[in-house]
Order: C-alpha cells, then sequence, then structure tokens
C-alpha cells in the first residue's frame, strides 16, 4: 500500500507541474498585463513597476524566478493587491473557504448518502418522491437564486440569522453551507440510490440473502460498500472543488474565502496571485484524488490487486 | 408421501409485467424423499429455476408465489421473513448459475462462509472460520488455510463453484437446490464439479433438487425427473425409465434433441418445432402449438397430470395420448 501511495504521489507532482507550467505560459499568452490600464501612467513609471516585479525580464527566466519561489514555499508579490503576497492571500482567504467548504461536505455526503439509501430501500414511498424532489430541486435552481431565497427568509424576515459576512461565529456559516451543499445532496442522493438499487441487484447480494444471515447482515456486509464505492469515488474531486472555495457562495453571503481572489487575479492579470490559486488547487484536487484511490483500494481488493 | 422431505402443491408463480401478468409457474406439485436427488429440466423459461426461487424467498419483486411449499412441516411461502431466514441457509440452501458473481467480491472467502455458520449455528468466529476451511478443504481447494483469506476474484470459475458448494452444504443442509450450477463453467471441469456436489450430498445425506437443461446431467445423477414446460409439469419418472421410454410427446422431442455416441454421424440433431410460447394461458396444453402428435381436446381442455401405474411405478405425465393407450 504505502508503495502504491508513493508511487501515485510521484504521479501526482508530476501531474502539478505540468498544470503550472501549462498555466503559467497560457497566462502569459493572454493579452494584456498586470499594469496594462486605461489609465495613461508615464513609460518611465511603467518601466519602473514592471521592473520591480521582474516583467521585464525574458520569460524563461521569470518562469526560473516562479520555480525557485516554489521550492522555497514563496508564491511571490501579489501585482494587485500592493504589499501583500500571495502567500498571504492565501492564508487569509482560505480557512473560511476550508470552514465553510468542508462543513458542507460533511452534511452533503450524510444526508445525500442517508436520502439516497431511503430511496432505494422504499422504492416509491414518500421518502422515495420527497428525495427525487430535493434532488431536482437542488440540481436544476442554481446557487444565485435559492441564496438569496434564504437570505430573504432567514435572515431578513425570521432575523434568526446573519445575512452574510463572517461575524457571527456558526451562525454566519449555516446559510453559506447549506446553500453550498444543496446541489450536492442532490447529486449524491440521486447517485447513491441509482449505486443501491443495481447493488442490490448483484447476484452476490442473492446469495447472501439465500444464506439466512438476516436483512441487516445482508445490507450492512453485502450491499453498502458496493453501493457506495461509486458515491466514494465521487466525493474525492468534489471535496476539493467545494472545499476550495465557490465564488458565487462567497459573493452571495460576503465571505472574503479564495473563491473571488481566483477570478479577480485572473481578470487583473495578476500573475503571481494567478499561479498561486492554480497551485494550491491543482494541489488539493490531486491529493483528494490520491486520498479517493485510496479508500477505494482498501474497500475493493479487485483495485488493491491491480496495482 | 408421507415420509417425503419436500411436498409442493400446486405451486404458481405470478410476475406483473408492463403487459400484464404473466405465469411462469402453473400449478406445480412435486416431492422429494430424504437424500433423493430430483431433476428439474426444461428449456429456458420453463419455469424451472422460479420454483427454486420461490422456495428461497427470492423471487424478483413483481414476483408472486401461491400454493404450499411443505419443508420439514413448514410452509416455506408462509413463513415471515425472520422465520425463512431460520430454514434458508441451514436446512435449505442453495447454489446459484455464475459463481463468477454469485460471491461477494468484497468479502474474504473464508468469511463468506464463516457468517452462515455464525448465524445459524452460533459458532464463534474462529470455530466457524476454522470450519470454513475444512469444508473448502473437502471441495478440494488446495491449501485451503490460504485460500481462505483470498478474495473471490483470486479463484478461478470452477473453484469459484466449489466454494459456492462448501458454502451451501457447510450447514449440512436437508435439502440442497441446485440451479444449473454448472452452465457457466468449462466443459471440462462440468462433470467433476457435479460429482463432487452430488459426493459430498450423498456423505450428509442432503437431498438435491437439480434444475438443468442438461439431460446428460440428469441421466448421471438423478434418482428421478420432473419434465417442465411452460410452468407445468409434463411428466414424472424414475430417471432410468424416462430415457428409455418417455411418456410424453414432448420428453420424446427433448431425447431427440439430445447428441447420442451411436448417432454422432446423423448429419442433425432432432428439433422441437416452433418456439415455446410465452406466459401461460389458460386454455389447453401448454405444448399443443409444437406437439406433433395433437389431438383436437389438446387446444380446449388441458390434459391433467396422471398417474401412469401401467407403465410403472412412481411415473405421471400430462398427455391425453399416454393416459389412452398405455
Amino acid at each position: 500500500m504505502l508503495r502504491f501511495i508513493g508511487k501515485r504521489l510521484w504521479h501526482g507532482g508530476l501531474t502539478l507541474a505540468a498544470l503550472v507550467t501549462l498555466t503559467f505560459f497560457v497566462m502569459r499568452l493572454a493579452p494584456g498585463g498586470p499594469f496594462s490600464r486605461n489609465r495613461k501612467i508615464s513609460p518611465e513609471v511603467q518601466a519602473n513597476i514592471e521592473a520591480a516585479f521582474h516583467l521585464d525580464e525574458p520569460i524563461w527566466r521569470q518562469f526560473g524566478r516562479f520555480v525557485w519561489g516554489v521550492l522555497r514555499l514563496d508564491l511571490g508579490p501579489s501585482t494587485r493587491h500592493r504589499d501583500y503576497s500571495v502567500n498571504d492571500l492565501i492564508a487569509s482567504g482560505l480557512p473560511y473557504s476550508l470552514t465553510i467548504g468542508f462543513w458542507a461536505v460533511v452534511i452533503a455526503a450524510m444526508v445525500g448518502v442517508a436520502l439516497g439509501l431511503a430511496g432505494a430501500l422504499r422504492r416509491n414511498s414518500a421518502t422515495d418522491y420527497l428525495a427525487g424532489t430535493v434532488g431536482v430541486v437542488g440540481i436544476a435552481i442554481p446557487i444565485f437564486v435559492i441564496g438569496p431565497l434564504l437570505q430573504a427568509t432567514f435572515a431578513l424576515r425570521l432575523n434568526w440569522l446573519p445575512v452574510g459576512g463572517i461575524n457571527d461565529g456558526w451562525r454566519s456559516l449555516v446559510l453559506p453551507v447549506i446553500v453550498l451543499a444543496l446541489p450536492n445532496i442532490a447529486y449524491i442522493s440521486r447517485l447513491t440510490r441509482t449505486s443501491m438499487i443495481e447493488t442490490l441487484r448483484e447476484n452476490y447480494v442473492r446469495t447472501a440473502r439465500a444464506k439466512g444471515i438476516g436483512w441487516h447482515r445482508v445490507l450492512w456486509r453485502h450491499t453498502l460498500t458496493g453501493a457506495l464505492l461509486p458515491v466514494i469515488a465521487y466525493l474525492g474531486p468534489a471535496t476539493a472543488a467545494i472545499i476550495t472555495g465557490s465564488i458565487l457562495i462567497e459573493t452571495i453571503f460576503a465571505v472574503p474565502g479564495i473563491g473571488r481572489h481566483f477570478v479577480d487575479a485572473a481578470l487583473n492579470r495578476d500573475y503571481p496571485l494567478v499561479m498561486g490559486i492554480t497551485l494550491l488547487y491543482g494541489g488539493i484536487l490531486i491529493l483528494f484524488n490520491i486520498a479517493t484511490d485510496v479508500i477505494r483500494a482498501i474497500l475493493d481488493p479487485r483495485i488493491r490487486n491491480e496495482r | 408421501m408421507t415420509d417425503s422431505l419436500l411436498s409442493i402443491r400446486d405451486l404458481g408463480v405470478r410476475f406483473r409485467l408492463p403487459q400484464g401478468e404473466t405465469m411462469a409457474v402453473d400449478g406445480v406439485s412435486l416431492d422429494v424423499a430424504p437424500g433423493e436427488v430430483l431433476g428439474i429440466v426444461g428449456e429456458s423459461g420453463s419455469g424451472k429455476s422460479q420454483i427454486l426461487y420461490a422456495m428461497m424467498g427470492l423471487l424478483a419483486a413483481n414476483g408472486r408465489a401461491s400454493g404450499q411449499v411443505l419443508f420439514q412441516g413448514q410452509n416455506l411461502l408462509a413463513l415471515s421473513p425472520d422465520r425463512l431466514d431460520r430454514v434458508r441457509g441451514d436446512a435449505l440452501s442453495m447454489i446459484f448459475q455464475d459463481p463468477m458473481t454469485s460471491l461477494n467480491p468484497y468479502m474474504r472467502v473464508g468469511d463468506q462462509l464463516a457468517e452462515g455458520l455464525i448465524v445459524h449455528k452460533g459458532l464463534s468466529k474462529a470455530e466457524a472460520r476454522a470450519e470454513a476451511v475444512r469444508m473448502l478443504d473437502r471441495v478440494r481447494i488446495p491449501d485451503a488455510a490460504a485460500r481462505a483469506r483470498r478474495f473471490p476474484h483470486e479463484f478461478s470459475g470452477g473453484m469459484r463453484q466449489r466454494v459456492m458448494i462448501a458454502m451451501a452444504l457447510l450447514a449440512k443442509p436437508r435439502l440442497l437446490l441446485a440451479d444449473e450450477p454448472t452452465t457457466a463453467l468449462d466443459v471440462t471441469i462440468q462433470a467433476q464439479v457435479l460429482d463432487l456436489m452430488a459426493e459430498l450430498a450423498r456423505e450428509t445425506g442432503t437431498a438435491i433438487i437439480l434444475v438443468t437443461h442438461d439431460l446428460g446431467v440428469v441421466a448421471r445423477l438423478c434418482d428421478r425427473v420432473v419434465v417442465l414446460y411452460g410452468g407445468r409439469v409434463m411428466e414424472e419418472a424414475p430417471a432410468e425409465v424416462l430415457f428409455d421410454a418417455p411418456a410424453h410427446p414432448y420428453t420424446r422431442g427433448l431425447l431427440a434433441a439430445m447428441p447420442r455416441l451411436e448417432t454422432v454421424l446423423t448429419p442433425r440433431l432432432g428439433t422441437i418445432p416452433g418456439t415455446p410460447r410465452s406466459g401461460g394461458s389458460a386454455k389447453g396444453c401448454p405444448f399443443v402449438d409444437r406437439c406433433e402428435v395433437r389431438l383436437a381436446a389438446c387446444t380446449t381442455d388441458r390434459p391433467p397430470l396422471r398417474d401412469l401405474t401401467a407403465l410403472g411405478p412412481g411415473r405421471r405425465a400430462a398427455c391425453y395420448l399416454t393416459g389412452a393407450a398405455p
């Protein structure tokens, strides 16, 4: 198993290196730069600024500088947010995105799996229809509709929770977490239901029933593993995407996370910040994919043996 | 009939389908004595497997069983799921058709075997595991102790079916249901697996119902045979006389379609013209459309299953002709 993880980490590192290299050069192919504005600045000032950020150097030297920085865990200064380094910006935003994302994933996984299982075990029952409705609603209604709706109801009318911001402790987390979890609850419950129904039809589940070991053992020991493997495969990359922040959630609920930095950085051609966040997203995504593979290998001996 | 281990009376299995209800098994009655090997033969869709599934409470969700299945004095069809679980896997067990998909891929083979013993016999984990290894050894899994810790995908098809046999016989059942246990296997190991199953069953005094469409298998292993067509019993006879003197036209057709050593040079095997009609209909003999000797009555009235005492003991057939001309 250790060899397997080591190999995956090595491959992940290569993937990350390729991703970062590609992003670096594609970003510079895009027209404009960090300091090209409509506002006129004198050519001397422009040249001074560019020299300060080493933008006057040939591109391969800039790349070398960037790689050297990454190796020292220094992602350089932001070109947009003066006096802040990219490390500062990530360190200030990431905790909010991580907290909201973590709870959203936990809730989405628990509620989604529970609804999906209930639906599969009692097909066409009230529970199944409820889960189906939640699924359709969660997938069909976009975050920017459901977010303000919940704000209007629970913050403005009932005054139970803050509209946004981060100053009310756990209470300010509730709405963003729910809104972020909702579409994931929907996907996970649909996926769980389908996969559970398929697994219940498997021949080996029939064998287990024929053994007369009781419905609970059939369910827990013989059905759940197979039914949850696809859910786990989905959860890995989904978790990476969720905990790295969502620009929509952060905008609607005024959360200073890193989701909005990414979009802003790309628009402002903030080269160092774009590179920093790309590296972070890529790293987290790869780590979660490896974690997913490890969990699946633990549960499924056939995956384990392929290595 | 009083000494029978299993006695099925008027068993019916219906499936609700979008286009209406279909009858897979229609009024089947049969008995199995302790230690006896009963073969059920018939072509695909004749309902032979559904009889077994109905007994085990394993019918698909849209299926319903009616009638009576008396096993050791209990009507299996009327038992609550809890009570049924005390019978199946213990006194009554089953081997399935496809060994490749019938074992849990996520569980060690030894644990899958031990599980039943822990639940039914109250053995400890260690005792059950030891028993499982002993049983694997008896079905000739080499290096059984080590093999018990492996997963099903590390076994070949023949080995997996031997594991299934071990699993089914582990609790020393009174009756073993085998649903085409060798169809999915390589021809070269079919006989070997079947002989092993029969041999072990004989040792424990276990009766077998062997469902198959392979008449060669029946000739090899069975004491008695029931021929099924369209969900109904067409003929029942001791195995040796069935092959020599089939009473029902359908049985004769089946035997003509079987390759024999002495006719190996004939250009073609016999076939039964037509296809089985799907879904039992209420009127007439189910075989009438394909029968070469049908009478006018066959299309309107269903021939009852009658004892053919004139032909010998234990013989029954559902055909007007056999009743008329013994």
